[in-house]
């Protein structure tokens, strides 16, 4: 230690022993007086070392009335901060030998970890790298990377780029992160770390450390691209179902819809967002029963169910086919059901075999008909025959004149028969050309006019298209006087209204006869166009004149409906192609 | 020097130091004059040192300087005095 170096000490001190000529004989006192006066001295001395030491410990110099001379010199403060500093040093070296095991251990993991490290300093220089960021992003034919621009060497460029973490952390102190470098095929993860500032603060060095993430941004990218191939099937698949005409609906395990295309929507009358989360059973209640009722465990697929439906622009049929949607244990979790608007293909189907019922009754008919026709023809030449003879009594003859009015009748019935089997079974003929609907009505009327005024019915008749049509026209007079037969027989002898009109819809003609009579029952209307069908009473109607007009009708390619309320009175509106122009 | 005077006092495994009324740099001589004393028992952890003081300087300096030296120093303030507590965590 400096304090107890030879010139520090009191210049008494380094030489206490007498000099000079007068200090060779010194009297006892003086003796004395001299020896105390080197003792202040030493204890001055010590005082002032003591006190050197102090400071050096961080605490004040000891004060003169703290310790006085004898006081210290027994305290032996020199030897106990010796001691102490002994301590000190030992503690020292104890330190730095844990700082050398902590560097060597820190020097191992520097060199062993997997990641790369390079320490670089303010001038991008790199002071020192690990053997990982040499394998990462140094190129091998480089030696030595210390000294050398971190740029230049781990970037193949000749600046720090503005993307450089490194020259963000010189600039802001902040650790900064920067994702995908991409060097040697292999993508790295750079974080650049303030490691040391000087004494204004700045950043003098960094420490950046290069990750491999490689195999995890590979993964990123086979996700993505997975992703991209899921998303494209999944706009494939909405598409497609979009696209279909049948209407899907998916529902959940609670039967809440979770998708509904547009044709889902527009089939059952409902705003296909809105039926998003709607209860299935409360949209199409009456296929609840058949499709195994709320709960999916009792649940099972159905094919072509049939429904009426009541949508918003009336009833509709429905064919719903459903399919029961299982997890990976078979356990159901929703339905995925098909909905088909079949109303227009059930009565295209309905017609087409009320058509071919009524072309078999019509050729049974016409083989009936023909073998009836000549008995019968002689049954009533010869009652006619017998009725010119005089030699019957009056019973007699009322006999003969009932057998000739019964085979009138019957024969009769035989030629609608014959009407009706020619054409249910005859080949369209092509209207004449010419014929006007207005005109046919007139000449309907003209026939029933007699009939009309003794009733007392009113015909009112507007016309408000009166273009020509494509049917003979005198089938056509045949199947208006028929509608107006009938309307009139059902008004009976109360009287009424008979409205006719005609329109025009696109390239058909439409003509409607309305009765304000007493209506034709519901439960009748499917079958008045069935052949022997009546409702009037027997023997005063064959049953075959709307089976007639109805054949006549289709024959050209047209159509008749029936729209009635008991009560209210009915209307048949006859539909007919207009005839081309040329 | 004050008429104070500490006071040592041994158990096992604790050394109690009064040297209430005393100020520095007295307090720091006479704490490393202990502290010299009993050194190997101090190092090994087995025993340590509790020190009363009612000088407010003394929990700066003896902490500090018992920091340099490898120890383990604690302040407490018990009452009107403080408590310095020296030893091997």
């Amino acid at each position: 230690m400096k304090s107890s170096s030879a010139k520090d000490k009191p210049a008494s001190a380094s030489s206490p022993q007498p000099s000079t000529k007068a200090e060779q004989h010194p009297t006892r006192e003086e003796e004395i007086r001299q020896l105390r006066e080197e003792n202040t001295r030493y204890a001055r001395y010590i005082r002032e070392k003591t006190n050197q030491l102090l400071q050096v410990m961080g605490t004040q110099s000891l004060k003169p009335e703290e310790f006085d001379d004898r006081e210290l010199l027994s305290l032996d403060p020199i030897g106990i901060i010796a001691g102490a500093f002994e301590q000190v040093l030992e503690h020292l070296n104890d330190t730095i030998a844990e700082l050398s095991e902590a560097r060597d251990e820190l020097q191992a993991i520097f060199d062993a970890t997997g990641v790369g490290i390079s320490i670089i300093d303010r001038d991008f220089c790199i002071v020192k790298c690990n053997e990982k960021q040499r394998e990462l992003l140094v190129d091998s034919s480089i030696e030595e990377v210390a000294g050398r621009y971190c740029y230049n060497v781990y970037c193949n460029r000749d600046n720090p780029g503005l993307d450089c973490p490194a020259l963000e952390s010189f600039a802001t102190g902040r650790p900064v992160t920067v994702r995908e470098v991409k060097k040697k095929d292999k993508y790295f993860q750079v974080i650049s770390t303030p490691f040391a500032i000087d004494a204004e603060g700045e950043v003098t060095r960094v420490i950046e450390v290069a990750m491999d993430i490689t195999d995890k941004r590979l993964a990123e990218l086979e996700q993505e691209r997975q992703r991209g191939y899921y998303l494209t099937e999944k706009l494939k698949f909405a598409t497609v179902i979009e696209s279909l005409s049948e209407g899907l609906l998916v529902t959940d395990a609670s039967n809440r819809i979770v998708s509904a295309n547009t044709a889902a929507g527009k089939i059952t009358g409902q705003d296909q967002q809105q039926m998003l989360g709607a209860d299935l059973f409360s949209l199409l209640p009456v296929a609840a029963n058949q499709l195994g009722g709320k709960d999916l465990q009792q649940g099972e697929n159905v094919e072509h169910l049939e429904i009426t439906h009541a949508g918003s622009g009336g009833d509709r049929i429905l064919a719903i086919n459903a399919v029961l949607l299982k997890d990976s244990e078979t356990t159901p979790i929703g339905r995925v059901l098909t909905i088909r608007d079949i109303t227009e293909e059930k009565q295209r189907r309905e017609a087409l075999f009320r058509a071919e019922k009524l072309a078999a009754v019509g050729q049974l008919s016409a083989g009936l008909a023909h073998e009836l026709n000549t008995p019968l023809g002689s049954i009533l030449g010869y009652a006619r025959l017998l009725l010119r003879q005089d030699n019957f009594t009056d019973q007699q003859r009322d006999r003969l004149n009932l057998i000739a009015q019964q085979a009138k009748k019957s024969s009769a019935i035989i030629q609608g028969l014959l009407n009706f089997a020619r054409v249910s079974s005859t080949t369209t003929k092509a209207g004449e050309a010419g014929c006007y609907p207005g005109r046919v009505i007139a000449e309907a009327n003209k026939v029933l006019a007699a009939e009309f005024e003794q009733r007392g019915i009113t015909v009112n008749t507007r016309l408000d298209a009166d273009e020509a049509v494509a049917i003979d026209a005198k089938q056509l007079e045949q199947v208006i006087v028929n509608m107006l037969l009938n309307s009139m027989q059902a008004m009976k002898a109360t009287g009424g209204t008979i409205t006719i009109t005609t329109d025009v819809r696109g390239n058909r003609l439409q003509l409607s006869i309305t009765d304000d009579g007493p209506g034709i029952p519901q439960e009748v209307q499917s079958r008045i166009f069935d052949p022997f069908f009546t409702t009037k009473e027997v023997g005063e109607g064959t049953g075959l004149g709307l089976s007639i007009c109805s054949g006549i009708i289709n024959e050209f390619g047209g159509a008749i409906d029936v729209y009635s309320e008991e009560g209210r009175g009915t209307t048949f509106t006859i539909t007919l192609p207009l005839e081309k122009k040329s | 020097m004050t008429d104070s005077k500490e006071t040592a006092r041994e158990t096992e495994g604790e050394i109690e130091l009064d040297i209430l009324g005393q100020v520095c740099p007295a307090c720091l001589l006479v704490v490393l004059q202990t502290i010299n004393d009993h050194r190997a028992e101090l190092k090994s952890g087995k025993t340590r040192l509790v020190i009363k003081t009612d000088h407010r300087d003394s929990t700066r300096t003896i902490p500090e300087s018992a920091g340099k030296m490898g120890y383990d120093a604690a302040v407490k303030k018990k009452g009107n005095h403080y408590e310095i507590i020296i030893g091997k965590g």
